[in-house]
């Protein structure tokens, strides 16, 4: 069986999952619009927070915060389950299944067969949705694959039952009820706004929102110090993984949100929103030119040389930029 | 981002269905989804990971064949495992899977550890006790 499920790819995992299980019970919104009634945008550099030995550099809010803000602010329904024992795991998921729900699941990917092996990370908190089954092989949505894809039990049973920090331990939820649904209206998408701009710029720790980037700018100068040439180009290499692997859609998000702003901006009718969108493109263009420089430290190319005072530099200026955009954005959201 | 400034730098995904789905601005300055195999800036930094990861399980095989580390020694560290996780995986304790990075101790396990150990890595008995 399989259930007539609408594939589509999406940039963020989580997004992807969300818009189209949502867009199953008809409720049809873009992954931008996802994002932002999910606050999905963010900034945060831990260094006491270690992956692979190395600091985690964040540009979204914790795993599963932005489906819990869009289905809260929506009033869907969520179901939610978790099992030590994954033949149950696998049992209760044939059984929703067959009642013809759709159902997501948190995966680890470092087993997922059709990932190339280059991201084959312990990774735990990738999304998939199940939407079918044919003999011994499940049918998955995956929104960072261009088709459905196959998965034969004992794959899925290993992937929902990875190891290491974070594991998923069977977890899938799937929507239980749409009947309190409330369609997206403007106090909706003002209040997301508002707690982005919030947590980019009032969060009083110095790692997180646009304080954390310059904290990382900061730390940044010290790295060959600390970390020696090669560890400093390892957690440089760390940050532009995280900037642009799989599921940020270009620049930590700053695109996908800056198309949030676009499309904010028509449904609220403030055009202003259309230039902070500009603006922030234009931000997410400097983030990639970050990147771009960052990148020779790993891969040399000839006749340049590079400090890191220069990238950090480029740090600076990204987070002051941003603090004028969110300190903007609020102005604006706060205003009538 | 324009959409033609779009990056499709092919290096890692070209050989896979995933793809990274990147929001650009098309001729009339509106934002629209477009696919895109990769970026050079980002395969670099994957890469510059992945040659780290194989310069250390290099040093490692050159210590298996000196007689001082075991095999799943090499194996753990070819394929971004540590004994956490595959304790984890497995059901032994992480100093056990430790003591079996030692050559001595790895010599004595019997065919049901290994095929354990082997099954959680997903490679074969025979693959485990070798470093190929």
């Amino acid at each position: 069986m399989q259930l007539n499920f609408e594939h589509k790819t999406a940039g963020h995992c989580e997004n992807g999952v969300v818009r189209n299980l949502l867009k199953y019970y008809e409720v049809d919104l873009s992954e931008p619009m996802i994002l932002g009634l999910g606050s999905g945008l963010f900034f945060s550099h831990m260094p006491f927070y270690k992956m692979h030995g190395m600091p985690i550099t964040s540009f979204r809010p914790l795993p599963g915060a932005i489906f819990s803000s869009v289905t809260r602010r929506l009033r869907v329904k969520i179901k939610r389950y978790k099992f030590s024992n994954p033949d149950k795991a696998m049992a209760k998921l044939d059984e929703i299944l067959f009642r013809e729900i759709p159902v997501g699941l948190l995966v680890g990917v470092y087993n997922l067969p059709y990932f190339p092996k280059e991201y084959r990370f312990h990774f735990n908190a990738h999304n998939i949705c199940v939407i079918g089954k044919e003999g011994d092989e499940y049918i998955v949505s995956d929104p960072v694959v261009i088709q459905k894809c196959r998965l034969s039990s004992a794959d899925l049973k290993t992937v929902r039952y990875a190891q290491g920090t974070y594991p998923p331990r069977g977890r899938m939820y799937h929507i239980s009820s749409i009947k309190r649904l409330r369609p997206v209206d403007e106090q909706m998408v003002r209040k997301a706004i508002l707690k982005t701009c919030n947590r980019m710029l009032h969060i009083p720790l110095p790692m997180f929102g646009v304080k954390g980037i310059a904290y990382l700018a900061t730390r940044m100068r010290n790295w060959v110090a600390m970390y020696g040439e090669r560890g400093a180009a390892l957690n440089l290499a760390q940050v532009i993984r995280m900037l642009e692997e799989i599921g940020t859609g270009g620049a930590g998000f700053r695109f996908m949100y800056a198309a949030f702003l676009q499309e904010a901006g028509e449904f609220l009718g403030k055009p202003a929103l259309r230039d902070l969108s500009l603006e922030l493109t234009a931000i997410g263009d400097l983030w990639r030119d970050f990147s771009y420089h960052a990148a020779r430290f790993f891969k040399k190319r000839e006749g340049e040389v590079a400090s890191y005072d220069q990238v950090a530099d480029k740090l600076m200026k990204i987070s002051q930029r941003e603090k004028e955009v969110f300190t903007r954005l609020e102005k604006i959201m706060k205003s009538e | 981002m324009k959409i033609k400034e779009v990056p499709q730098d092919g290096a890692i995904l070209e050989s896979t269905e995933v793809r990274d789905v990147c929001y650009a601005l098309d001729e009339d300055g509106t934002y629209k989804e477009v696919l895109s195999v990769g970026w050079s800036p980002k395969n670099e930094a994957i890469q510059f990971a992945w040659s780290a990861i194989n310069e250390e399980s290099a040093k490692i095989r050159q210590e298996v064949m000196e007689g001082k580390l075991s095999p799943l020694a090499y194996h753990l560290s070819r394929l971004v495992m540590t004994p956490r996780i595959l304790a984890d995986y497995t059901g032994f304790s992480t100093r056990k899977i430790k003591k079996f990075c030692r050559p001595e101790l790895f010599a004595g396990l019997n065919h049901e550890v290994l095929e354990k150990l082997a099954g959680a890595l997903n490679i074969s008995v025979e693959q485990l006790r070798s470093i190929d």
